[in-house]
């Protein structure tokens, strides 16, 4: 009987998961092109054969997708970029995060609705948050290039004040980061509140009758009590961050040249436009080594940081 | 009770005001955008109706009377997507939860029990997409399930089921087994008891999987465009689209956005402690 209960959600995680997981790391061994019928082999004198292919199945076993990954510029750039994308993210959207947890967290009128508006942009579509963030970074009709025009008028500056907010391969990430920020950082802020609300009134009482200062407060109370709650947004984020692919396609798509690319847009880009399946497929598991190793140092430190309980 | 400093007060409201300004100001502009005639939008900032520009809502429709037709089919694909994904993910999270909070598990192979099993579950939501974009093409071509509403919704409910089971777990392990225990006793079976008094019991919960599941799919973008290229498009992968037609035409894509970021904002706004309880279960129980 108990097997009823659990047999649906396992045979749906085996079907549309696991199953899809093997089939993707078999792939990624072939040369699998988007409708490709029959395999072909180029031959030393340059025409192409067709051929019955491995096993008969259309297509060859091949180690080439991953042999050409080191020299394959474009990938490197990719997979450099999502991991900026992620220290950068979480690093952003924990510290501002955090602060503004600390701010609602103290008593005021008014804190309801505050925290109901906080929680707006993570409801939103990335795709639609995107949108906004090129038309709130637009360089000429926006109210923010408008107020750095209106600066430099002031100051008189020779040169005024121009940041091409997408449109340089240098600034165009930060721009990216800040625009998913802007939605996330209300996810941080609840769950951390969520965690300095747990903490007991009368742990503070003691520290303030021992004559301990705020600060002292925070440092030494506040936030190694949310160090493992800390460790584990942290993770969600990060894992959350290394998908990262409607902000970029709806705000760059992926320029200036490829350096906004994230490895899921390339991995994308290389299935659909270019029709390579085996390589996306192979280059779907190097993504997958990225946020293992990510995860696991972050598990690790979770391990580390929470304090052990019996049993 | 203590009283604070007054620069305390100063900065604590500073900083309330500032981040409400950073969230607000774009909702804002997408607003009066949708609401600017083209020249309005291109001679650079305007920021108050009737003051430095004249309010219009061709604009509006333009989108939902003259182009009425593929805005509202839009509208509907994201519509039977995200709640058909909902549907399974409330049914099939609910049970497993139920189970991994009721039952003791055991399985040969691998040898895991409900902690294992759990974590299994759960790690499955973390997985990239990426890693599912062959594979599901592959499939579903073979399958004639692109550009089609169940290919999208079994999608979304592979997705939506490992956050559903977890959050469901930790209500049903919050929840005393009494009621359910006396309707046993009175001759009910383990289903009986699971459908008629705990499911009734558990609204909260199943309140937060149905929200979770509704907006994740509701927001997807990859799997959307991956998998669909006319008839099912969603939201969007709709919106996105408007990037290459005619240049950006910032007023229908404010108006856009509006309209696909009301219904998940609405629900945001009134069922706030649903997601806050969901989400503090999915994280800090983790």
């Amino acid at each position: 009987m108990k097997q009823v209960f659990l047999t649906p959600a396992v045979a749906v995680l085996l079907l549309l998961s696991i199953f899809p997981l093997f089939w993707s790391l078999g792939i990624s061994f072939t040369d699998v092109q988007r409708g490709s019928a029959a395999a072909t082999t180029t031959t030393d004198d340059g025409t192409v054969v067709e051929d019955s292919g491995f096993l008969g199945l259309g297509f060859h076993a091949t180690l080439r997708n991953y042999a050409r990954m080191p020299e394959d510029e474009r990938l490197l750039t990719a997979a450099r970029n999502t991991l900026f994308y992620v220290l950068a993210g979480v690093t952003i959207q924990y510290i501002i995060g955090f602060g503004l947890a600390l701010v609602l967290h103290q008593p005021f009128r008014g804190r309801n609705i505050i925290r109901v508006i906080f929680l707006m942009p993570m409801m939103m579509t990335p795709v639609a948050v995107a949108y906004t963030g090129r038309m709130m970074f637009d360089t000429s009709i926006a109210p923010l290039a408008q107020l750095l025009r209106t600066i430099s008028h002031t100051l008189g500056l020779e040169r005024p004040l121009f940041i091409p907010w997408l449109t340089d391969g240098s600034v165009a990430p930060w721009t990216i980061v800040l625009i998913d920020s802007w939605q996330w950082i209300p996810f941080m802020t609840l769950i951390l509140l969520a965690g300095m609300q747990a903490i007991p009134e009368d742990i503070y009482e003691a520290a303030r009758v021992d004559g301990a200062s705020s600060w002292q407060i925070l440092r030494k109370i506040t936030f190694p009590i949310l160090l493992p709650i800390s460790a584990t947004v942290i993770l969600i984020r990060g894992l959350e961050i290394f998908k990262i692919i409607d902000v970029i396609v709806v705000t760059t798509g992926g320029g200036p040249g490829s350096a906004t690319e994230s490895l899921t847009m390339y991995i994308f880009k290389t299935a659909l436009t270019f029709g390579n399946y085996g390589y996306a497929a192979a280059i779907s598991y190097i993504l997958l080594i990225l946020v293992i190793i990510f995860a696991t140092i972050f598990l690790a430190a979770m391990r580390y940081l929470t304090p052990r309980t019996s049993g | 009770m203590k009283h604070r400093k007054w620069w305390h007060s100063l900065l604590l409201y500073t900083v309330v005001i500032v981040w409400s300004f950073i969230v607000l100001f774009p909702f804002y502009w997408l607003l009066t955008t949708s609401l600017k005639k083209p020249l309005a939008v291109a001679r650079g900032p305007r920021y108050i109706p009737f003051v430095d520009f004249n309010p219009t809502t061709e604009h509006w429709q333009y989108l939902f009377d003259e182009q009425g037709e593929t805005t509202l089919r839009h509208f509907r694909n994201s519509v039977i997507a995200a709640s058909g994904s909902t549907v399974f993910s409330v049914l099939i999270g609910s049970m497993a939860g139920y189970g991994l909070s009721r039952f003791r598990y055991r399985w040969k192979f691998p040898p895991w029990r409900n902690n294992d099993i759990a974590f299994w579950i759960i790690s499955q939501r973390f997985l990239p997409p990426a890693l599912f974009v062959v594979p599901f093409l592959m499939i579903y071509s073979a399958l004639g399930l692109v550009d089609t509403h169940a290919g999208l919704i079994i999608a979304y409910t592979m997705f939506n089921v490992p956050f559903a089971v977890w959050i469901m777990r930790d209500f049903f392990d919050n929840l005393p087994t009494d009621l359910e225990d006396s309707a046993r006793v009175d001759g009910a079976t383990r289903w009986q008891a699971f459908v008629r008094i705990v499911l009734p019991l558990s609204a909260p919960g199943l309140v937060s999987v149905a929200i979770f599941s509704f907006v994740f799919s509701w927001n997807e973008f990859l799997y959307a465009l991956m998998l669909t290229n006319f008839d099912a498009i969603t939201l969007p992968v709709f919106i996105a689209g408007q990037n290459n037609t005619r240049g950006v035409q910032w007023w229908y894509i404010s108006a856009l956005t509006l309209t696909a970021v009301a219904p998940v904002v609405l629900i945001g706004l009134l069922l706030e402690r649903f997601i806050t309880s969901g989400l503090i279960a999915g994280a800090v129980k983790g």
